[in-house]
């Protein structure tokens, strides 16, 4: 499989460079990257280390061993979060809901959705908003004349809900997190409106310009090149787009960050071995929460990629904060 | 001292307790699970078609994210083609994979190494 994934990246290679010396049949293993011309030995470099959790690894093996972490924790993903959270989780992601307050119409994409917490969110949002409208025109149409009448059936026969009807795409690098997501929808009966697509962050298989909100909640800490997704995101948005990001961040009071931190490493690991019986996926969590920047330097990061009027919320005391930026 | 006791004391427990508890548990927490997915087996197996279908107006806007460009969608192998670059991406439990390194290279007539 190595081997035709190599094959497959100097095709696009060539394809998106006018010239790339290749050995002709170049001779499987490692001494074939050698023959690579300079500008595209970017892949293969794997000299290049980052971290994962408080370990160092090099970059290529963050993302499988991230890989790993997820595809364990799925089954008890939602139940682990309660329990980490004290149910706090579901107010976070209220909040960016409330924040990000979506019409109807609207497109979203949510990455690193996983579960889709966040997708189901926006489509009953987008549900009760629909009501809301419809009752305040009911309200308003109580005394009509028979052409107005008339109108309101031709219009209801002709297309039902006039504009656009939303859309959210949850996009994940990990299966087992979608087909979990997925089988939830399936039991409550949400699928209409949403799709599933498994792809990775910094490489999105989506056209330019395609959605009007963009959000990832919890989940741009596991990507490794994080710049690489944030340019992603701006380039799939539509001029307009809202870009928003719900990420643990830095908590700047001593006493909360002091409870923060015994919390953290001495209880959520022992709630993963009990309630999941995976400490070290756990351990993972806490430590990426860590090596994570601040609130600053992400609001730095998403402006040096592009968006503008970025600005971030605190949640429950810096906990977790909600970044925001529009591509215009 | 007493929280490396305590600590001691947790992790014998759970040492203890882990099979016992992580079966139990799982019984606890999988019936839910498991009572969906046997109602999609059921569905599907109701459904005659084994692979639930794929929504096609994803196509719109799911486009190969290596050259970006637009895909076709193959309903005889449930899988979404880049004709430019002779890639298959798979679909399974109608979830389109669009990992590049999961994709399988359709191989033409004309060798894909020779070029």
């Amino acid at each position: 499989m190595a081997a035709s994934v190599r094959l497959l990246v100097r095709r696009v290679t060539r394809l998106s460079h006018g010239h790339v010396t290749v050995c002709p049949s170049g001779p499987s293993g490692p001494s074939g990257r050698c023959c690579w011309a300079p500008s595209s030995c970017r892949c293969f470099s794997d000299d290049r280390n980052t971290h994962f959790g408080f370990e160092t690894v090099p970059e290529a093996e963050k993302a499988k061993r991230v890989y790993k972490v997820f595809e364990n924790v799925a089954q008890n993903y939602d139940v682990m979060n309660d329990a980490m959270s004290l149910g706090i989780h579901r107010l976070w992601k209220d909040t960016l809901l409330h924040v990000m307050n979506p019409q109807p119409g609207a497109r979203l994409l949510d990455v690193a959705g996983g579960t889709g917490d966040i997708a189901f969110r926006f489509l009953e949002y987008i549900r009760s908003q629909r009501e809301r409208q419809r009752r305040h025109v009911a309200r308003s149409m109580q005394a009509l004349s028979w052409k107005d009448i008339s109108d309101v059936y031709a219009a209801r026969e002709g297309g039902e809900d006039g504009p656009r009807e939303s859309r959210a795409v949850v996009c994940d690098i990990n299966k087992e997190m979608l087909k979990v997501g997925k089988q939830k929808a399936d039991s409550m009966d949400m699928s209409a409106g949403l799709s599933w697509v498994v792809g990775d962050a910094e490489e999105l298989p989506f056209d330019d310009e395609q959605f009007d909100i963009y959000t990832v909640a919890f989940g741009i800490r596991n990507v490794t090149h994080i710049d690489q997704a944030l340019q992603e995101a701006l380039r799939v948005l539509k001029p307009g787009g809202r870009f928003m990001c719900l990420e643990f961040s830095k908590v700047r009071d001593p006493v909360l960050a002091r409870l923060y931190d015994t919390y953290s490493f001495k209880i959520i690991p022992v709630l993963g071995e009990v309630i999941a019986g995976d400490w070290k996926s756990y351990q993972y969590l806490v430590e990426s929460i860590r090596r994570f920047p601040d609130q600053e330097e992400f609001k730095r990061m998403i402006e040096d990629t592009g968006f503008y009027c970025v600005r971030y919320h605190n949640l429950t005391g810096g906990v977790v904060a909600l970044h925001s930026g529009y591509k215009l | 001292m007493f929280r490396g006791v305590f600590g001691e004391f947790v992790t014998a427990t759970v040492r203890v307790h882990r099979s016992l508890r992580h079966e139990a548990l799982s019984r606890v927490v999988n019936p839910s699970s498991l009572f969906v997915r046997s109602f999609s087996d059921v569905k599907d197996e109701g459904g005659g078609a084994a692979p639930p279908p794929f929504d096609t107006g994803l196509l719109h806007f799911l486009v190969c994210p290596l050259s970006k460009k637009p895909l076709r969608y193959e309903a005889k192998t449930n899988e979404l083609i880049n004709e430019e670059l002779g890639i298959a991406y798979p679909i399974t439990d109608g979830i389109p994979n669009m990992i590049p390194q999961d994709a399988r290279l359709i191989q033409k007539d004309a060798p894909a190494t020779q070029e």
